[in-house]
């Protein structure tokens, strides 16, 4: 996740938004990208499961920013679930010095001492 | 808009909502290698683990870790995957992992657009391949990979690394879409946003990359 956040940070720069990274760790902060709240809030109530709270947030991103958007959104979500299962199951590990390379953007988001336990 | 009228990607495409091409035949390619034989396995061994994974009955190691990784990620250890390893084979387990993480990519996909998971295709006649990437090590995974990222994690078995990498460009970005900030679905999400909804995602599953 760490260089998502990198990546956002540095791309929504380029674009000029006022990119708070935060809030990719807490969904009540804006993280500053057009229909940001949307999305952050289609990946949680997905996550969470309910499907009326689902279809509210489809339909939220729908409005807020379009069917393409919607599309883009739901593919970049499956691409992350297979990422992840990829990483899982084969295990493959955390460079020990990515801890020490990405332990401001940890730090902004408090995940510092989880990661470093986890990993170190 | 997305309705109960619609229920898989070809009729969504059709409706209002909008399909890219490259999803739809992202989609085609990638249920379509799911049925050939693979490195390791039959098209038939292949799509009864995507069955199993989506919720069908598991019989054997192989596939209660195929419905193990497919409905509870973060919980496989490599106690898990050394179970199946050492019951089936690295070979087996490693295109096992790249058949339920493709699938669950492409179910997720079809989840939030709100429509039902495509029907899994009917498998096609023939033995494994047998090519198998030799000289690989465990190092510090659950199974034998090249140094190097997530990318080359599944490079034992070629064709699943081949079809795993082939379904980066429609669903996230290109290499060469990533090398620029600038980069925007028209219309569509650009970067930042598709940078958000991965940011988010990954801290759920706690992958740290």
């Amino acid at each position: 996740m760490f260089s998502h956040a990198r990546r956002l940070r540095w791309s929504g720069e380029v674009h000029g938004y006022d990119i708070k990274i935060e809030g990719i760790a807490d969904p009540a902060v804006d993280v500053g990208v057009p229909g940001g709240l949307a999305l952050v809030g289609l990946v949680d109530r997905m996550v969470e499961g309910d499907i009326s709270a689902s279809q509210r947030a489809r339909a939220t991103v729908l409005e807020e920013l379009g069917a393409e958007s919607l599309v883009d959104a739901a593919a970049v979500f499956g691409n992350f679930e297979m990422m992840n299962r990829v990483a899982e199951g084969t295990g493959i590990p955390l460079p020990p010095q990515a801890v020490e390379r990405q332990a401001e953007m940890m730090q902004t988001l408090g995940l510092y001492d989880m990661v470093k336990s986890q990993h170190i | 808009m997305v309705n109960d009228r619609v229920t898989t990607m070809s009729e969504l495409a059709n409706a209002s909502v909008r399909v890219r091409d490259d999803l739809i035949e992202m989609e085609a390619r990638s249920f379509a290698a799911l049925a050939a034989p693979g490195d390791s396995l039959s098209g038939e061994e292949r799509v009864a683990l995507a069955e199993v994974a989506r919720g069908l009955d598991a019989n054997g190691r192989l596939e209660e870790f195929a419905r193990h990784l497919y409905s509870n990620p973060a919980t496989v250890a490599a106690e898990h995957v050394r179970k199946a390893a050492n019951d089936v084979g690295d070979p087996q387990t490693v295109e096992t992992i790249g058949i339920v993480a493709r699938l669950s990519a492409l179910d997720r996909l079809h989840t939030v657009l709100g429509v039902d998971p495509e029907p899994l295709p009917t498998p096609q006649p023939g033995p494994a391949t047998g090519k198998i990437t030799r000289g690989l090590k465990r190092r510090r995974g659950h199974v034998p990979m090249p140094p190097g990222p997530i990318p080359v994690s599944l490079d034992l078995i070629p064709s699943e690394a081949e079809a795993f990498q082939a379904m980066f460009g429609p669903l996230y970005m290109t290499e060469e879409q990533m090398g620029d900030p600038h980069f925007a679905r028209e219309p569509g999400l650009n970067t930042p946003q598709l940078e958000t909804i991965a940011a988010r995602i990954s801290m759920f599953n706690e992958c740290f990359y």
